[in-house]
C-alpha cells in the first residue's frame, strides 16, 4: 500500500527530525494571514519557521463521494473556487482573512456563520496525515461520513494551532452549494436574540442569524415561506455575512476586540457590537475583558484562554508529550 | 475488605451484583457469541455513587467496565472475568431541557428515544437514531459515536453533543465543552468506547422536527446501475435524510416477513427519503423519482401519504430479523467503503462467501458507504462461529484496501481488535495508547478492548503469513 511520500513531506519530516537533534522550536506557518494579530508571540523567541504554503493543491476530489482531500498549504479561495465549480461548498464557511489556507483554518479550528445550523470545522473533518513531533508521518481516520475505527485524533487536533504535529493533508466532507437569501428588521438586540432562538426552533430552513447595528439578519436556505410579508421584514444583501466573517471592526483607542462564545439565549452583553452564529458569538468592544467564561482577547487570537481546570490541563500536557515528546512545536 | 464488600457498603446490597445467577445478563453485550461472567456489577443510582466505585476499583486495581444498555454490536461492554461491570442504567434523569436554546442536559443512561420523547412537545428531537434507539443509552452513544440511518444529513452522535462530564479512575470530575479553546477534547471522547473516562453527563443538541418526509423506492436490476444513480442524487446537491440500498437476498427476506410490496425480482432497491419544509421536500421527491427513473430504475413509488411512507420502511427496518429467519445465527458486520466501490465489493463478498460457504445478505447507508453484510451461520456447528469471525475479518480487510474503513458505527470493541492491525500501522496504534494512558494512567478503564496491543498485531501478521488460517482455532481471541 505505500505510495511514494511527496518530496516537500519528506523534507518536513527531516527538518522536524533535525529540530529534535538541535533542540530546536518551531513555528508552523501558512500564509501568515492571521499572524500579524498574533505578532509579540511570533517573536518573541529564535524560533524556526516551517512554512507550508508551497504545499498546495487538491489531491482527491470526487464530489458524488461528498468528500475533498486537500493539502494543508491551499489558500481557502482556490479550494472554495474549485468546489463551486462542481456546485458544492465547505459547510463551515471559514472566515478567510486574506489568502489563509485550509491549514491555518484548520489549526485555529475556524467556523463561519452557519455554526449552529450546519456545525464547526471539526465536523466535517474525515481524516489528516501529519507528522508528529519526532518526525513520524502517520495517519488517522480517512475518507468516509463514517469511521470510528481508533480515537477520533483528526478531528481532535482541529484547533491545536501547530502545537502538536504538522498537519500536512486533510479529508472534508462537503455539500451543495447552498441557495441562501438573507432577510432584515429592526429590533433592539435583546428581542433579536429571542426571535433567531425561536425561529431556529422552527422548521424554516436557517442558516444564519445575527445582529448588527440595531438590524437582525437571517439567513434562508432553499425553498421556504415568504418572509416579506411580516411587518418590518425586507430582503437585503448576503453581504452582511461578510461583514462578520471575517469580523474586522475599527476599534476606537484603548479598546479590545473580545470573542465571546456563550449560550445562544445569553441576553445581549454590555458593549456588544455584533452578535452572530444565532446568539453563540457575541463580539464585544471594550479596554476590559468581558466576564463570561468562554472569551478571547482577539487582536491576539493563537492565545489560548488559559482557564482550563487542572485536571484538563493536565490531559493537554500529557496529550502533547504523545505527540511532541521533546517539545519541537512552537505553543501559542 | 475486598472489592465486593466495599462496593456494596458505598452503594447498597441490592445494587451490588455478585452471584452467578444474577450476573448473567451482564455476561455479554450485543456481540452474544463473547461471554464472560465479571467480578460483580455496581448499578450506582448517583453521580457520588459512581465516583466512590471508581476511587474503590482503583484502591483495589480491579478493571472497570463501563456499560449503557448493552446493545453494542462490538463487544465493547464485554465483562473480564476479575473487572467490575458498572452499569449506568439508573443514571436515567432527564436533567434539564431548554427548548428555546434547543438543548438538553440528561444522564448517561438515559435512553436514546426517550429523549425525543422528552422534546416532542417542543417541536424538537434528537437526531441520531442508532436501530437500537428505543433501548440504547445516550451515554453508550456517546462511547460509540454512534450512527443511524440519517447521519449523511444530520451527523453522528459526536455532531449532536455540545458538552460531556466525564470521570477518571479518581473519580473526579472533566467537563468537555463544544466552547472549549485549543485540542477538541469533546471530539476526542465521542467514539472512545469507555477507554478513556465514565460520561456522566451529556448536554445534547436539539433540531426543529421538519415539517414533511417523502419516500422514493426504487427497483434496478443490477448494483452498479442503482449505485450510480446514488451518485447521481447526490451530484445534483440533493442530500437525502435517508439513502439505503439492499441485495437481492435482503429484498426477499424483508419481504417474505413484511409483506409491504417490494419487488422481489430486483437485484437491488433503493430507500430515499428526503425530509424538510413542505415545498423544499415535493420538489426534492420529483426530481429524485426523476433521477432514479433516468438511471434505470424500472419501478418506483413515491409515498403518497405519512402511513405509505412508514409502511414502505417497514422492509428495511426489520431487515435484520428478517435475514435471521433463514439460519439460526447471524453475524453483523459494519465495514464502510466509497460508494464508487460498491459494485466490486459486492463481487467480492460474493465470491468470499461461496469459498466460505456461508451465505450473505447487504444492506447498505448508501449515502455514508456504511455496508452492513449479515452472514448465515449455525453456532451449534463446531468452527463455524471461528469461520463466520474469519469470512468477517476477510470482509472488513476488502474495506480496508479498497479506501475505506472497518467501522462505520457500531465500533471496534473486541470484535475488530485484529482488523485494527490491518488498518493501522504501529506508530498510529502507539500514538492510540499514548492517549488513553493520558486519561487513564491505571489502565483499568475498560482494558483490552478497542485498540489492539502491538504484540497482538504482531501475531496477527504472522497469522496472515499462514494463509489466514488462525493456529489454534479452540483457543478464544480477544
Amino acid at each position: 500500500m505505500s505510495v511514494a511520500t511527496p518530496h516537500a513531506i519528506q523534507q518536513f519530516a527531516e527538518q522536524i527530525q533535525q529540530a529534535n537533534v538541535d533542540k530546536q522550536t518551531i513555528q508552523i506557518t501558512g500564509n501568515k494571514s492571521k499572524i500579524p494579530l498574533g505578532t509579540e508571540d511570533f517573536n518573541g523567541e529564535p524560533v524556526q519557521e516551517l512554512n507550508i504554503s508551497d504545499y498546495s493543491g487538491i489531491i482527491e476530489y470526487e464530489p458524488a463521494e461528498l468528500v475533498v482531500t486537500v493539502k494543508a498549504g491551499t489558500p481557502l479561495k482556490e479550494l472554495q473556487a474549485a468546489l463551486a465549480e462542481r456546485n458544492q461548498m465547505l459547510a463551515f464557511e471559514p472566515p478567510d482573512y486574506g489568502n489563509s489556507t485550509i491549514g491555518g483554518t484548520y489549526a485555529v479550528g475556524l467556523t463561519g456563520p452557519s455554526k449552529p445550523f450546519r456545525g464547526v470545522l471539526r465536523d466535517f473533518i474525515l481524516g489528516v496525515k501529519l507528522i508528529d513531533g519526532q518526525g513520524r508521518q502517520l495517519g488517522f481516520g480517512g475518507k468516509m461520513i463514517k469511521n470510528v475505527a481508533g480515537y477520533d485524533v483528526s478531528r481532535m487536533l482541529a484547533g491545536s494551532k501547530g502545537s502538536m504535529a504538522l498537519v500536512t493533508e486533510m479529508s472534508i466532507k462537503v455539500i451543495p452549494l447552498a441557495q441562501e437569501v438573507t432577510y432584515c428588521i429592526e429590533m433592539p438586540e435583546n428581542e433579536a436574540i429571542l426571535l433567531m432562538n425561536k425561529m431556529a426552533g422552527t422548521a424554516l430552513p436557517m442558516t444564519g442569524g445575527a445582529y448588527y447595528q440595531g438590524r437582525f439578519y437571517y439567513r434562508v436556505a432553499g425553498e421556504h415561506p415568504a418572509q416579506t410579508n411580516r411587518v418590518g421584514v425586507r430582503e437585503c444583501t448576503n453581504d452582511i455575512w461578510v461583514t462578520l466573517n471575517p469580523f474586522r471592526p475599527e476599534l476606537q483607542e484603548g479598546e479590545k476586540l473580545w470573542r465571546v462564545d456563550v449560550e445562544s439565549t445569553n441576553p445581549a452583553i454590555e458593549n456588544t457590537i455584533a452578535v452572530g452564529m444565532g446568539g453563540t458569538r457575541r463580539w464585544v468592544a471594550s479596554p476590559n475583558k468581558p466576564n463570561h467564561p468562554y472569551v478571547t482577547l482577539w487582536q491576539t487570537k493563537f492565545a489560548p484562554r488559559h482557564n482550563d481546570t487542572p485536571h484538563v490541563q493536565k490531559i493537554k500536557l500529557g496529550l502533547r508529550d504523545v505527540f511532541d515528546p521533546n517539545h519541537i512545536f512552537k505553543q501559542l | 475488605m475486598d472489592v465486593i464488600e466495599a462496593l456494596k457498603r458505598a452503594l447498597s446490597e441490592k445494587n451490588v451484583l455478585a452471584s452467578v445467577e444474577s450476573c448473567r445478563p451482564y455476561e455479554c453485550d450485543g456481540l452474544s457469541a463473547y461471554r464472560e461472567k465479571p467480578l460483580a456489577v455496581a448499578l450506582p443510582e448517583t453521580v457520588e455513587q459512581v465516583k466512590s466505585v471508581l476511587r474503590i476499583c482503583k484502591a483495589h486495581k480491579v478493571p472497570v467496565i463501563t456499560r449503557g444498555s448493552g446493545t453494542g454490536l462490538a463487544g465493547g461492554t464485554l465483562p473480564l472475568k476479575d473487572g467490575i461491570v458498572l452499569g449506568l442504567s439508573k443514571l436515567s434523569e432527564i436533567i434539564k431541557v431548554d427548548p428555546l436554546q434547543r438543548t438538553a442536559v440528561v444522564q448517561p443512561g438515559v435512553r436514546n428515544i426517550s429523549v425525543s420523547q422528552a422534546v416532542e412537545k417542543y417541536g424538537l428531537y434528537y437526531a441520531p437514531d442508532p436501530s437500537s434507539q428505543i433501548a440504547c443509552s445516550i451515554g453508550g452513544n456517546v462511547a460509540e459515536n454512534s450512527g443511524g440511518v440519517h447521519c449523511l444529513k444530520y451527523g453522528l452522535t459526536v455532531h449532536n453533543v455540545l458538552s460531556v462530564t466525564v470521570l477518571n479512575m479518581d473519580g473526579e470530575e472533566m467537563v468537555f465543552d463544544e466552547k472549549d479553546d485549543g485540542i477538541d477534547l469533546l471530539a476526542l471522547l465521542n467514539g472512545s468506547e469507555g477507554l478513556l473516562g465514565v460520561i456522566v453527563e451529556i448536554k445534547l443538541k436539539l433540531l426543529p422536527k421538519p415539517e414533511a418526509a417523502q419516500l422514493v423506492m426504487a427497483a434496478f436490476r443490477s448494483v452498479s446501475d442503482c449505485a450510480d444513480a446514488v451518485t447521481s442524487v447526490l451530484e445534483q446537491g440533493i442530500i437525502p435524510a435517508g439513502l439505503e440500498m439492499m441485495d437481492q437476498f435482503s429484498i426477499i427476506a424483508a419481504e417474505e416477513f413484511a409483506k409491504v410490496g417490494y419487488p422481489v425480482d430486483a437485484e437491488a432497491l433503493l430507500l430515499c427519503e428526503v425530509d424538510g419544509s413542505h415545498d423544499q421536500v415535493q420538489t426534492d421527491a420529483q426530481r429524485v423519482a426523476d433521477i432514479l427513473t433516468g438511471k434505470g430504475a424500472y419501478q418506483i413509488i413515491v409515498s403518497q401519504s405519512e402511513q405509505q411512507r412508514i409502511d414502505l420502511w417497514q422492509g428495511r427496518k426489520n431487515a435484520f430479523p428478517a435475514v435471521g429467519r433463514f439460519s439460526p445465527d447471524y453475524y453483523c458486520m459494519d465495514g464502510t467503503i466509497p460508494r464508487n466501490k460498491l459494485a466490486f465489493v459486492l463481487d467480492e463478498i460474493n465470491r468470499l462467501s461461496d469459498n466460505y460457504g456461508l451465505k450473505v445478505a447487504n444492506v447498505f447507508h448508501a449515502g455514508d458507504g456504511n455496508l452492513h453484510p449479515l452472514i448465515l451461520y449455525d453456532a451449534n456447528k463446531p468452527g463455524e462461529l471461528e469461520l463466520t469471525e474469519d469470512f468477517g475479518t476477510e470482509i472488513l480487510n476488502l474495506c480496508v484496501d479498497v479506501g475505506g474503513t472497518i467501522t462505520g458505527e457500531h465500533g471496534v470493541g473486541v470484535e475488530k481488535l485484529n482488523s485494527m492491525c490491518h488498518q493501522y500501522n504501529t506508530p498510529e496504534l502507539e500514538i492510540f495508547h499514548g492517549i488513553k494512558a493520558v486519561f487513564d494512567d491505571t489502565g483499568l478503564l475498560n482494558p483490552g478492548k478497542a485498540v489492539p496491543t502491538l504484540h497482538r498485531c504482531a501475531e496477527v501478521g504472522q497469522m496472515h503469513v499462514h494463509n489466514n488460517q488462525l493456529p489454534h482455532p479452540h483457543l478464544e481471541r480477544f
